[in-house]
């Protein structure tokens, strides 16, 4: 019995060896080469700019994600246009309709990803804050923005004030979320990799246990 | 490779994971308590090789190494390649959970076929050039049957067969070639410090 199992643990080590080769190459390739782009998973990220979506696709290494079709899809599902990302994986399109709406991208070969953007963003950031107004007494003084600028307003109501705020956010977190945008998405991070073939090591590990459970205690008795 | 979730169709989304379910259950009946240690580290080898990535044209393709999972293993290739695909799907978030069957059906499946096509190679003590030739084939043509067979999972979807199979054949040619290389020197390496693993030994043993 001891002797067939120390054949059975012996020829376990030996293919062991020469296969941790194989494995071992493939993980020093996977350092050399892990700059380059990925093609497994693609992503898009989508943010509203006063009556603009932009959108940035790009694969799972963070490369853009160049002549991809984006489609955009409202809360039924029904699509209501159709683009194609440029050189940089990006895609702008005017606001068709003010409700929630899904932009999907589809890439070659089975590869997809939705970004939703809820309605209550596209609403908050009117196209056109001067006509959005709708007290006439204030409508002269809100003409433009430059005009609106210079004048030292006090006593502005409520909803002014909001498409105010809401235009100084959208200009000054623009450029904020335009970089969140390059800094999501990269690659596997090593502690991934090695937890996954952490995660293998231990189902070989328990599978082991199990199919040698009965060899290595007998039935006493 | 990959294909993502909410792409393909309810139905051939159960049809894939059914016959994923029959592939792994046969691969787990030919399995023995010193073949585990081999499977498991093939099973690592694959699930490391989808990171090495081979840049060519709009999107880079990467490693599979279903052909030498295939070449070994034979229909263990099925466990290994599931267990693979499912760490890639949490950990990497590459093709997904509902797409589990459909992914493993079409990375596993050629590596068995070309098993069943090229495996006689591994298993007689056959000459050197032979076992390049054959080594090679299966790296290459699982590569190829694999990329078919994603088209072919579109094609039922609604894509149009032709188009989508032009998109991955072309875009894997280069891997085709790399792969084809990887495992002939695998297996030639193998032959040399371990002949008993190409002997059949720990290879699919029942035809």
């Amino acid at each position: 019995m001891d002797g067939m199992r120390n054949v059975i643990y012996n020829h376990g080590g030996v293919i062991q060896a020469s296969l941790v080769k194989v494995c071992g190459l493939s993980i020093l390739l996977w350092l050399v080469l892990s700059g380059t782009s990925s093609a497994h998973r693609v992503t898009i990220f989508a943010w509203v700019e006063g009556d603009t979506v932009h959108t940035q696709s790009k694969t799972g290494g963070g490369a853009p994600l160049k002549n991809a079709t984006v489609k955009v899809l409202d809360n039924q599902g029904k699509r209501l246009l159709t683009g194609r990302t440029d050189a940089k994986g990006a895609f702008s399109f005017q606001i068709p309709q003010k409700t929630d709406l899904t932009v999907v991208l589809d890439a070659s070969m089975g590869h997809r990803a939705e970004w939703a953007i809820p309605a209550q963003e596209l609403g908050k950031m009117p196209a056109n804050p001067s006509t959005s107004v709708e007290d006439p007494t204030r409508t002269e003084t809100l003409k433009g923005r430059e005009e609106f600028d210079k004048k030292v307003v006090i006593g502005m109501d409520r909803r002014e004030m909001e498409v105010l705020i809401n235009q100084i956010l959208d200009r000054k977190l623009t450029p904020v979320i335009r970089q969140l945008s390059e800094l999501t998405h990269s690659g596997p991070k090593t502690t991934e990799v090695v937890g996954g073939l952490g995660y293998i090591f231990g189902l070989v590990g328990i599978a082991l246990y199990i199919l040698n459970r009965k060899k290595n205690n007998p039935p006493s008795g | 490779m990959h294909i993502s979730e909410g792409v393909l169709s309810p139905v051939i989304l159960v049809s894939g994971a059914a016959l994923t379910v029959a592939g792994t259950a046969i691969g787990l009946k030919h399995i023995d308590a010193e073949e585990i240690p081999s499977v498991g580290i093939l099973s690592a080898a694959f699930f490391v090789a989808s990171l090495i990535h081979v840049p060519v044209g709009p999107v880079s393709a990467h490693l599979v190494l279903n052909g030498l999972l295939g070449f070994i293993l034979g229909w263990k290739a099925f466990p290994a390649i599931l267990v693979g695909l499912a760490l890639q799907g949490l950990l990497f978030q590459y093709g997904g959970i509902t797409s589990l069957g459909v992914n493993t059906f079409n990375m596993a499946m050629p590596a068995v076929a070309c098993y069943y096509l090229l495996g006689w190679a591994v298993k007689g003590r056959h000459k050197q050039a032979a076992l390049s030739v054959a080594a090679f084939g299966c790296g290459s043509l699982a590569v190829l049957m694999s990329g078919l067979l994603v088209a072919l999972s579109l094609t039922l979807t609604g894509d149009a067969f032709v188009p989508a199979a032009k998109v991955v054949v072309i875009s894997h040619l280069p891997i085709m070639l790399i792969e084809g290389t990887l495992t002939m020197a695998c297996a030639l390496y193998l032959r040399k410090v371990k002949p008993e693993l190409l002997d059949g030994r720990y290879a699919q043993r029942y035809l």
